[in-house]
């Protein structure tokens, strides 16, 4: 699906990271976590082509993203921000179909097929009936939501999210979760991921779907694997320089997987 | 939705309803009769039976003057939208590439420099086109691409404009330069004929259609750069369209009407007030809106004063109110 080869990005002689490898494949997540500043959203960029790696190659379907056009390569990757801050009040049906534009002729808008793509969309999130509201008078878990049917109307086989939770209170943030585990496994794509939360990628782990998470600090992905091979003290450790603890619940004979961060490493208990 | 749509029919009458009742208008009383039959024979050719000062000033001065109201308000309404789609910013008008302040600087000099009207057309397009080219030289110091950078260059190079104009001003023979200067910058079309439309329709009717080719694609790239160049389109191009369409729009207007100011800022602002944010409604609507509230202006003023009023001391004036009475009357698709 897609495969980094060595990736590297410096800004002139200031390296952000370098020999990055990693390969997604089919209804697979990839939770990239790491400190403030490690290069997760540069990581990210480079993969959407709105940076150019200066070293390595990224290939989508076996080819250089270099050798993608702009509208192609939105037909292979969607992205979701973070926040989306428009300056204009438009209504919803009017974001969600934005997500056509790779689709759309130069010269021309969206016609009723695209419209009925972005309906379903909304529909799929759960958002049916929302198409005449305004963007800016839903609430943040609800917004995040309608980027996610506005990736969905893209219509790729990959999505990259830039922390989509990072402002939303525990409710907002599961029902995120839980559109983007229905996503992978209903509509089969895969998910890149940047996270502040380690607890995301077990909680992919925990609805069953093929998660990965890589720890991305020192200019590299130092951890690659699974969640519970992963994101276990030491890594933590020496990733964050913190203390912490990995905790674990059964239910229905299941197992959960937790991750509580304790305290900086200066400080004792 | 069918209610939208015959809002949005009504506003497109507006601008043609309102061309109609201009031409009874102005200090020559004439008849609704007479003026229905010049209109008559003006398309008949069957010029034997009315008045002949009558007939030329129906199709030869109201005539060009209320076209050439619509196409210049039209244009300047259809660029403010785009240009605030394009720089996410509801503050920006259709001469923050520096347009207006280019044109008048060329307008001024030609003043000083030349006798005739042509060259003033001629000055202030060149120059509208140099100061925007100017700002975009600008906005592309370290090969940056942002589009705030774009917007400081505009500002920048206003103001570089602005004080040429007052030297031009200041070096200015008081007596017939001066006025004649201040007289443009004020905006008129005092000199409106078939000559002034045919010389400033062809950049505002190219710039309006390349405006409205692109108009869904504005929305887009009013979700800012990052993301509309991963939902698939070139930033680079469509910036480059919106501008250059938007720049020909402008600088034909300014170069015959001299700088009009507020259509560009307002008119896009109540046409969402009434049509909402969709730039696929919002740019058509602008262009309605805006020829008819120039029109309405200048209407207004040959009402009022029964000669010549300077444009720009009534736009605001009389679209100020009416812009705070949309204000506290519409919710739909206005800020919160």
């Amino acid at each position: 699906m897609i495969l980094l080869e060595n990736v590297g990005f410096s800004y002139g002689k200031n390296e952000i990271f370098n020999n990055i490898n990693l390969n997604i494949k089919k209804e697979e997540i990839l939770c990239v976590i790491g400190p403030n500043g490690s290069g997760k959203s540069t990581l990210l960029d480079c993969i959407l082509g709105l940076k150019n790696a200066n070293n390595g190659d990224i290939y989508i379907d076996g080819k250089s993203i270099k050798k993608y056009k702009i509208n192609e390569l939105a037909k292979h990757i969607a992205y979701i921000p973070q926040k989306q801050t428009s300056s204009f009040p438009f209504k919803i049906i009017d974001m969600v179909v934005m997500g056509r534009a790779a689709y759309v002729n130069s010269f021309s808008g969206p016609n009723e097929e695209d419209l009925k793509i972005a309906r379903n969309a909304l529909n799929y999130v759960g958002l049916s009936g929302f198409e005449n509201r305004f963007f800016t008078e839903i609430s943040g878990g609800e917004a995040q939501l309608v980027m996610i049917a506005r990736a969905i109307t893209q219509d790729t086989k990959l999505i990259l999210m830039d922390e989509p939770t990072s402002h939303l209170d525990f409710h907002n943030e599961l029902m995120v979760l839980e559109v983007i585990s229905k996503l992978v496994k209903s509509k089969k794509i895969s998910v890149i991921m940047a996270t502040h939360f380690p607890n995301h990628a077990y909680f992919f782990q925990n609805e069953g779907i093929n998660t990965k998470v890589g720890i991305l600090y020192e200019k590299r992905i130092n951890y690659l694997g699974k969640p519970d091979e992963i994101l276990i003290e030491e890594n933590i450790k020496k990733a964050f320089k913190i203390k912490s603890k990995v905790l674990n619940h059964y239910e229905d004979n299941k197992k959960y997987n937790y991750i509580v961060p304790l305290l900086t490493e200066k400080r004792k208990l | 939705m069918k209610n939208k749509k015959i809002v949005r029919i009504i506003i497109y009458l507006l601008p043609i309803i309102l061309v109609f009742i201009s031409l009874f208008i102005g200090r020559y009383q004439i008849s609704i009769n007479s003026v229905l039959n010049i209109l008559k024979a003006g398309i008949t050719g069957n010029i034997d039976s009315v008045s002949d000062i009558e007939y030329s000033l129906i199709w030869d001065v109201r005539m060009p003057r209320t076209i050439l109201a619509i196409l210049v308000g039209g244009s300047l309404g259809i660029s403010g939208a785009a240009l605030q789609g394009l720089f996410r910013n509801p503050l920006v008008d259709s001469g923050i590439l520096g347009v207006s302040s280019g044109a008048g600087f060329g307008a001024a000099l030609a003043i000083i420099m030349f006798s005739g009207i042509f060259p003033i057309y001629l000055f202030s397009f060149a120059f509208s086109l140099v100061a925007v080219i100017l700002s975009i030289r600008i906005g592309r110091i370290n090969n940056s691409n942002s589009a705030i950078l774009l917007v400081l260059g505009g500002v920048i190079i206003s103001s570089i404009f602005s004080s040429l104009i007052s030297f031009l001003k200041f070096i200015a023979d008081p007596y017939n330069e001066l006025p004649s200067i201040i007289f443009w910058l004020m905006g008129s079309l005092a000199n409106a004929s078939y000559r002034e439309i045919l010389i400033s329709a062809i950049p505002m009717l190219l710039g309006i259609s390349g405006l409205l080719a692109v108009r869904w694609k504005v929305n887009v790239l009013s979700m800012g750069e990052r993301e509309a160049q991963t939902l698939g389109i070139n930033i680079k191009v469509y910036r480059w369209i919106v501008i250059i369409f938007s720049t020909l729009a402008t600088a034909g207007a300014v170069a015959v009407c001299g700088i009009i100011s507020w259509i560009g800022l307002v008119i896009p602002h109540i046409g969402r007030m009434i049509v909402g944010n969709d730039n696929r409604y919002l740019m058509p609507v602008s262009i309605a809106l805006g020829g008819f509230m120039l029109l309405i202006i200048d209407d207004f003023g040959r009402i009022l004063t029964g000669g010549e009023l300077p444009l720009n001391i009534l736009t605001a004036l009389i679209g100020g109110p009416f812009y705070i009475y949309l204000l506290k009357k519409t919710k739909e698709g206005a800020w919160r």
